[in-house]
């Protein structure tokens, strides 16, 4: 628990809350001060929006522990304000709500709009009030009364303090070069007609790689075809057991501050004549509830007498939390990377070579330690 | 809907918010504005043992200049940046970038730095400050503070060259000259969201600068460097041209719509190249 001191509507608070309480719900709960409504509690829907050291600001991502002698002003605090009592007035008068929900917000941005920038135009007016989300009245009340309020009104042109600035002192190095390309034994060639490619495949979305490796296919098969060296190479991949064909691991998979450890089973299965192997297989991150299921396959042809190339196709499908957060194709460049680095791991291991220092999946280090231990102990 | 249990430390100083990261064996993140984060930790999408709570840490939100660049403390709000609190090195396009992130009380509460440290591959200042070609300066992974180009900052989305206990304490900005001319231009599908394609140019021939970029791809910005050559040859109904080309090469494993959207951003952003300083 960590104590705050805040003052809340023109009065002195002092609370223990523990470190996630948001300030929407230490407002709500605590101070019983409901006029501050949860919509969406990810900064999307406005509903929630209150004055906080004389900005507006979302307290359903603001944390209360942060609030450390703030000032907050909530719906509640406007009673006497001369702007929010013309701007009541207005919504009644133009109908700017109906089941009221996101009234608290929509006012107290709008009461920001006005003081801050007095009357701007309707295109303007309504950028301003993209933030907070209405679903009954079609905004068009909500923006004549705003617009009316804000007639004849000058914006606020106080002058912010003006900051201090120093003289950079000099000599500064310049920024460090753009980490250099792979290099090893290894020519990494993109070859032209098979550029990585992209697509749905039934029930998923896939990707592939292509790494064309200086050894002949017979020796990148003969190693590819042991599943303990190829599937440490995916990067965060983890063998628990393997007995025949059924495999029982974890993939630990880092998106930014987004972590999932997907626990779960597969089945392998390899084609030497075709130099092809497969995994097929589906897991669960216990921790936020995200499932994954998905396929590797993997295949060698000759390029010639003495070099290869690896083709790995990966393909997924996401359910759960992390299903729903994936943003046009966020997902889809992490899986990208992941193909990449899964191609210069089996690679390295195929030629002994350390792989290139990553961090972007972050466990690589961790994973070529594996590899090494594996591969190159008895050899 | 709410964050899974954590433990909120606030760091008094910059040199004091690192070490308690280096503490923290890698279950630890910085908390500037929480913008983008608290809405991850929220959805539990992210859990972290610690939170490093920099607001009040001092030593990111010095402002520092000399008649070539202007350095930002990271710690400076949107808001601040939009309202004009602080000079504008480059002659609008940071005030009009600031304008068009997400929502005022968004502004209100968000951070140049943190924005950049989280790497959404859609935000305005990833594009922005590598089409500036900024420095972005970095603390506490060692005596002296490492420094990025902003083009090379973003490995991918939410990733970036930042090392587990290292934050990033200011951007330094190159001054545009009176010369020069910018636009910026992003699709989004409503106003305020995050976009989905972001088409940057800067054209400073005194400064040395002509940068096209093509933004919020699914990973880094890139560079379209023969559209800007051709813009600095023969303006930029010319160099419009051969976006789509440039467009396809430098991103070939986006969709061709993806690619198509990606080139409207950039010829929307050449068609008003210029205007944005004369308003």
């Amino acid at each position: 628990m960590t104590q705050v001191s805040m003052t809340v509507n023109g009065g002195a608070v002092v609370a223990d809350v523990e470190p996630r309480t948001l300030l929407a719900d230490f407002l709500r709960g605590e101070m019983q001060l409901t006029g501050t409504h949860l919509g969406c509690e990810q900064g999307v829907c406005g509903a929630c929006t209150v004055v906080l050291d004389g900005r507006i600001q979302r307290s359903c991502i603001t944390f209360a522990a942060d609030c450390d002698g703030a000032d907050v002003t909530t719906i509640e605090g406007f009673d006497d304000d001369p702007t929010m009592q013309e701007l009541r007035e207005a919504f009644s008068e133009h109908h700017a709500l109906q089941c009221g929900f996101c009234t608290p917000g929509m006012l107290t941005t709008a009461r920001d709009i006005v003081l801050r920038l007095g009357d701007i135009d309707e295109r303007a007016l309504r950028e301003e009030l993209s933030g907070n989300l209405c679903r009954c009245t079609g905004y068009v009340g909500i923006v004549a009364a705003v617009k009316k309020v804000a007639a004849g009104k000058k914006p606020d042109v106080a002058a912010a303090a003006a900051p201090v600035i120093s003289r950079l002192d000099g000599p500064r190095s310049p920024p460090a070069p753009s980490s250099p390309q792979t290099n090893g034994p290894v020519t990494r060639t993109p070859v032209p007609a098979m550029a990585a490619s992209v697509g749905e495949s039934a029930g998923g979305t896939s990707i592939e790689e292509r790494v064309r490796v200086a050894a002949p296919a017979e020796k990148v098969w003969s190693l590819l075809s042991d599943l303990q060296r190829v599937v440490p190479c995916v990067p965060g991949a983890e063998i628990t057991s393997l007995d025949g064909e059924d495999l029982v691991g974890k993939v630990r998979i880092a998106l930014g501050p987004i972590k999932v450890t997907f626990n779960g089973q597969a089945k392998v299965g390899m084609d030497t004549s075709k130099r092809e192997g497969w995994l097929t297989g589906r897991g669960r991150d216990a921790g936020q509830g995200s499932s994954a299921e998905g396929s590797a396959r993997w295949t060698v042809v000759a390029d010639g007498a003495s070099a290869s190339v690896i083709a790995v196709v990966l393909t997924w499908k996401l359910s759960g939390p992390l299903a729903q957060f994936n943003r046009a194709g966020l997902v889809h460049d992490v899986v990208r990377r992941l193909a990449a680095t899964f191609a210069e791991n089996l690679e390295a291991a195929i030629t002994g070579a350390a792989p290139p220092r990553r961090k972007a999946l972050g466990g690589l280090g961790l994973i070529w330690s594996v590899i090494k231990a594996r591969l190159f102990s008895g050899s | 809907m709410k964050s899974s249990a954590f433990e909120l430390k606030h760091a008094r100083t910059l040199g004091e918010a690192t070490e308690l990261l280096a503490a923290a064996d890698g279950d630890a993140k910085v908390l500037a504005g929480g913008q983008s984060l608290v809405p991850m930790l929220n959805l539990r999408l992210a859990r972290p043992k610690l939170l490093v709570d920099i607001k009040r840490a001092s030593g990111f939100r010095e402002l520092a200049a000399d008649d070539r660049v202007f350095s930002i403390g990271a710690g400076w709000t949107h808001a601040e940046i939009e309202d004009g609190v602080l000079e504008d090195p480059t002659r609008g396009l940071l005030r009009s970038v600031a304008h068009g992130i997400a929502y005022r009380a968004v502004r209100n509460r968000g951070t140049m730095g943190g924005s950049l440290a989280h790497a959404d591959p859609a935000a305005d200042w990833v594009s922005t400050l590598a089409a500036l070609g900024a420095t972005i300066v970095v603390q506490g992974g060692g005596e002296r503070p490492k420094r990025h180009a902003a083009e090379s900052f973003v490995d991918g989305a939410f990733a970036t060259k930042l090392g587990e206990s290292e934050i990033i304490s200011a951007i330094e900005v190159p001054r545009l000259s009176v010369d020069a001319s910018w636009a910026y231009h992003k699709i989004c599908r409503k106003t305020g969201e995050f976009a989905s394609a972001i088409g940057v140019v800067v054209l400073d021939p005194k400064g040395g600068l002509q940068r096209v970029l093509a933004g919020a791809t699914s990973g880094s910005p890139v560079l379209l460097p023969n559209t800007a050559a051709r813009l600095a040859e023969a303006g930029p109904r010319a160099a419009c041209e051969i976006v789509a080309e440039e467009i396809r090469v430098v991103l070939p494993n986006l969709d061709l719509d993806t690619q198509e959207l990606h080139a409207v951003a950039v010829r929307r952003a050449l068609a008003t190249l210029g205007e944005g300083q004369r308003r």
